[in-house]
């Protein structure tokens, strides 16, 4: 998502001529008292939605309550200053920590919460923080309010310091955003917007991730509360935890557009205006909030995409240019022999007595079975028979009642799926789960191999990464897509795509769900020369397939799973002689005809 | 002793009237996945509407229920026609600003008509107690109780006895299924809306009795009626009951022997408990996640 459609020169020049012309505002129009307020009210509510959009429009999770952290930041500021006499404007910083330690502890356990639950929390954490504001009277003075020192420098500059403290938090507020959306940290935090879940699976250590952007997006917030309550010289607790500054902030994301860079600033320029314009035109009771509650719910009907987002589409269709697609040549069938005898590896992936119940129903139930390093073994059954479930208690994405799962002969089953993923652990999806609104590039260096810090700080589309998911998206033969949007790609593209993912982490063993699943003859031919390639170079599959003859053709040894545990193992030409096995398939008493398995 | 059992008596009629405003919350989250965050202005409103009736004619508020109720159930489904019918898909947190954008422009409506004033409806009875030996029951606190009883084993048998109510539940338990069985759920989710709003026609009028109304106070009503949703298990109206009953009990507690201000922090701290620690709440399902992998 570029911030602007246009060149990226005529973009610099058009954000270089906002800055000055917003810097020579006040000495321009010195005596414009009122202008300047509005304007220090436009860069207060761009901080406090562009804080907003870090955690809504990046990561995904949408706040009602972010303007706690105005309040949070305010009354930091106002109780120290009032205690250690100093100037507020030196302790603005120690608002924004304030308001960093809050989102740091609430974020540790308020994000394991989603959507509704998310929404209604941060609701009534707003609410909370007011109460407290209102009743810890000793503290914070109750309802009465605090009144904090007048501003100590001579009266003509008037509210120029208030406004370049706006100014430059606003600057860094945009900057900020660009940061961290041009950072891998950025690009989990897209991945956990599209797919929490899935992100966990290709390596990303959500919580960490989230409760980083519920601090990026307090802090600067809280600095400005600081300010803006040396601005106001008085605050109480309705107006710093007030629930209609989360919506008007909110708002101003929306107008903008959610998850662009400067969106949360054009909203705010078009809310506040129209905000104080609604103010002086009419001071009749309740008439603002009846406007701001009608235009608040024609854009969530009428604009929820945003003015950004909505221009850019509209440009961008309007300069559609047709996608040079080519049809690669499937990759030459080499060796079409038979696969080599398993070599009796060593044990990679051993699973031992795993059970899982949901309510009453048990979907998997005391599943034994190992993998040997270098096999591709598949994993069969009729449906409902916990193959999914399977490998959902394998990579993490499911707890399991019981048993254990050692990778390598190290115990995972309590790890979280991202660690799992680190440890060489990769799969694909039954339908795919590619991130849609990634070009298929990003998709495929989202992989994480590690946590580390400095590499969140990291290029998000750049270094050896890039370069490797170019490699894997050629032997794939998906570059040509790379800038492709994930989503628009077909079923089978998606696959390969999701392969080169997967491969992006350097996986030991590769779980693939039903990878010819939806996928079309010629495609899957190409399908399985690359699962053949890979595992000449020693990389271990473990194949979910529904297509017997692709099956029984790539993998061995086969294991066929049936009510929750493996009730055969074995080469595939002893699998399809197998009594119980066509016991499992066709029910007992099947017919005399003794025939193989073929469905 | 007698002061506590007291206070626990006039808890549970709080609760009972508590019982009847999340039944309506609850109800539509089961079945639409929206957190009508309107409902607690949507209630002020009918409790101001219940005021008039009750200034102009001398209606009695309780009986205004009568009229109250049909009148929320036609803005309720008026409400699901104009605005949420068109937004269906939309993720959560859409619907939620949409229907919050709902309560600020009736709260900014019911400023403008009623001003930015307390106002409390007073009947002949308003300030009459029944005593039961050492207890004492208010008597608007009693009506409203029943009043609220009533109405709630109204929805009860709607619910349970008849198709539409079939069609109700089906289409809460299991949104695909019922379609697949008949169960038109656009009809479906615009009845349930509008039966979710009716609600808040027979419960404002009761409040206005019990309660000074004021147009900004739906704040603290929405926070109420979350907390107990949440406490109940959102989706569930045995889990609203029991919810009600509950933190009616725990709030008449808290206002009594420690002080009223603390009294509304309490649902705030249940809602943080409640859904860090069990998201389903007391009565609510968890549903299995990964099938849609």
């Amino acid at each position: 998502m570029k911030a602007l459609a246009s060149p990226t020169g005529l973009r610099r020049a058009g954000i270089g001529l906002l800055g000055l012309v917003l810097a020579a505002y006040p000495v321009v129009r010195l005596d414009d008292v009122y202008g300047q307020s509005v304007l220090i009210l436009v860069f207060l509510l761009a901080i406090m939605a562009g804080g907003w959009n870090i955690m809504a429009g990046f990561t995904g999770y949408v706040s009602l309550g972010q303007s706690a952290f105005l309040g949070i930041g305010a009354y930091t500021v106002a109780l120290l200053s009032l205690r250690l006499h100093l100037s507020p404007f030196l302790l603005a910083p120690l608002g924004g920590v304030a308001a960093a330690v809050v989102a740091a502890v609430l974020g540790a356990t308020v994000m394991r919460t989603r959507e509704h639950a998310f929404v209604i929390i941060t609701i009534a954490l707003l609410f909370l923080f007011q109460a407290l504001a209102l009743n810890l009277e000793g503290l914070t003075g109750g309802s009465n309010g605090l009144t904090l020192p007048l501003p100590a420098w001579d009266r003509d500059l008037q509210n120029l310091p208030f406004y370049y403290a706006m100014l430059v938090l606003g600057a860094l507020s945009v900057l900020l955003s660009w940061w961290i959306r041009r950072t891998r940290f950025g690009m989990g935090l897209i991945a956990i917007r599209e797919d929490e879940d899935k992100a966990a699976a290709i390596g990303v250590r959500t919580p960490a991730y989230k409760v980083l952007s519920f601090v990026a997006s307090a802090v600067l917030i809280g600095v400005a509360g600081g300010v803006y309550a040396y601005f106001l010289s008085f605050i109480d607790p309705r107006g710093m935890f007030d629930i209609l500054v989360s919506v008007q902030l909110v708002l101003a994301a929306l107008i903008g557009g959610r998850g662009t860079i400067w969106g949360p600033v054009l909203g705010a320029f078009v809310v506040v205006p129209a905000s104080e314009l609604t103010n002086n035109l009419a001071s009749a009771e309740g008439l603002h909030l009846f406007a701001f509650g009608l235009v608040l719910g024609a854009v969530v009907l009428f604009l929820p995409h945003g003015l950004i987002p909505t221009v850019q589409r509209w440009w961008s269709q309007r300069r559609q240019r047709p996608v040079p697609w080519e049809q690669r040549r499937a990759v030459t069938v080499a060796e079409r022999a038979a696969p080599a005898p398993p070599e009796p590896g060593p044990v990679l992936l051993q699973v031992d007595g795993v059970t899982k119940r949901f309510g009453g129903v048990t979907a998997v139930e005391g599943c034994s079975f190992a993998v040997r390093q270098g096999s591709r073994t598949g994993l069969i059954g009729p449906n409902g028979s916990g193959k999914t479930t399977t490998f959902n208690l394998v990579t993490g994405m499911l707890r399991g009642d019981g048993g254990s799962i050692r990778f390598d002969g190290r115990r995972i089953d309590r790890l979280p799926p991202w660690q799992r993923a680190h440890l060489g652990l990769g799969r694909t999806f039954q339908l795919t789960r590619l991130f849609p609104r990634m070009t298929v590039l990003e998709n495929v260096v989202a992989p994480l191999r590690g946590f580390s810090w400095p590499n969140l700080a990291a290029d998000a589309v750049g270094g050896r990464e890039a370069e490797r998911a170019r490699e894997l998206l050629d032997f794939v033969g998906m570059l040509p897509l790379a800038s492709q949007p994930a989503g628009q790609l077909s079923f089978g593209q998606q696959k390969l795509v999701e392969l080169a993912q997967v491969l992006m982490l350097e996986p030991r063993l590769v779980l693939l769900d039903e990878p010819a699943g939806g996928v079309n003859p010629g495609m899957l031919e190409h399908l399985a020369e690359l699962i053949r390639r890979l595992s000449r170079q020693g990389l271990t599959f473990v194949v979910v397939e529904h297509n017997m003859p692709m099956v029984l053709d790539l993998c061995d040894p086969i294991l066929v799973l049936a009510r929750g545990r493996v009730i055969a193992e074995g080469s595939p030409s002893a699998i399809q002689q197998d009594r119980k096995v066509l016991d499992a398939y066709l029910g007992e008493g099947w017919g005399k005809a003794e025939r193989p398995v073929e469905v | 002793m007698t002061h506590a059992v007291q206070t626990i008596l006039l808890g549970l009629l709080t609760g009972g009237v508590y019982a009847l405003l999340a039944a309506g919350l609850t109800l539509v989250f089961g079945v639409m996945n929206i957190i009508n965050v309107a409902q607690g202005a949507l209630l002020v409103l009918s409790a101001l509407l219940t005021f008039e009736l009750w200034r102009r004619f001398g209606l009695d508020p309780i009986a205004a229920a009568a009229l109250t109720t049909p009148f929320m159930f036609a803005v309720g489904w008026a409400i699901y026609r104009l605005f949420v019918a068109r937004i269906r898909d939309a993720p959560v947190s859409m619907t939620v600003l949409l229907m919050f954008a709902l309560a600020i422009t009736i709260e900014g409506a019911m400023g403008l008509t009623w001003k930015n004033v307390f106002r409390s409806v007073t009947p002949s009875y308003f300030s009459q107690s029944f005593h039961l030996g050492p207890f004492f029951l208010p008597k608007a606190q009693v009506f409203g109780c029943l009043a609220a009883l009533v109405v709630l084993g109204g929805l009860y048998l709607l619910l349970t006895r008849t198709w539409a109510g079939r069609a109700i539940r089906a289409a809460s338990e299991n949104p695909q299924g019922s379609q697949l069985v008949g169960v038109n759920f656009r009809s479906v989710a615009a009845l349930t809306f509008a039966v979710g709003v009716a609600t808040t026609g027979a419960g404002g009028s009761i409040l206005s009795v019990l309660y000074t109304i004021f147009p900004a106070s739906h704040y603290l009503w929405i926070s109420r009626l979350l907390g107990i949703v949440v406490l109940g298990g959102m989706g569930s109206l045995p889990g609203a009951v029991v919810g009600a009953l509950i933190l009616g009990v725990a709030e008449t507690l808290t206002a009594t022997y420690i002080s009223t201000r603390w009294a509304t922090v309490m649902f705030y701290l249940v809602i943080l408990a409640v859904l860090l620690v069990r998201p389903q709440g007391l009565m609510g399902s968890r549903l299995r996640r990964d099938v849609a992998a």
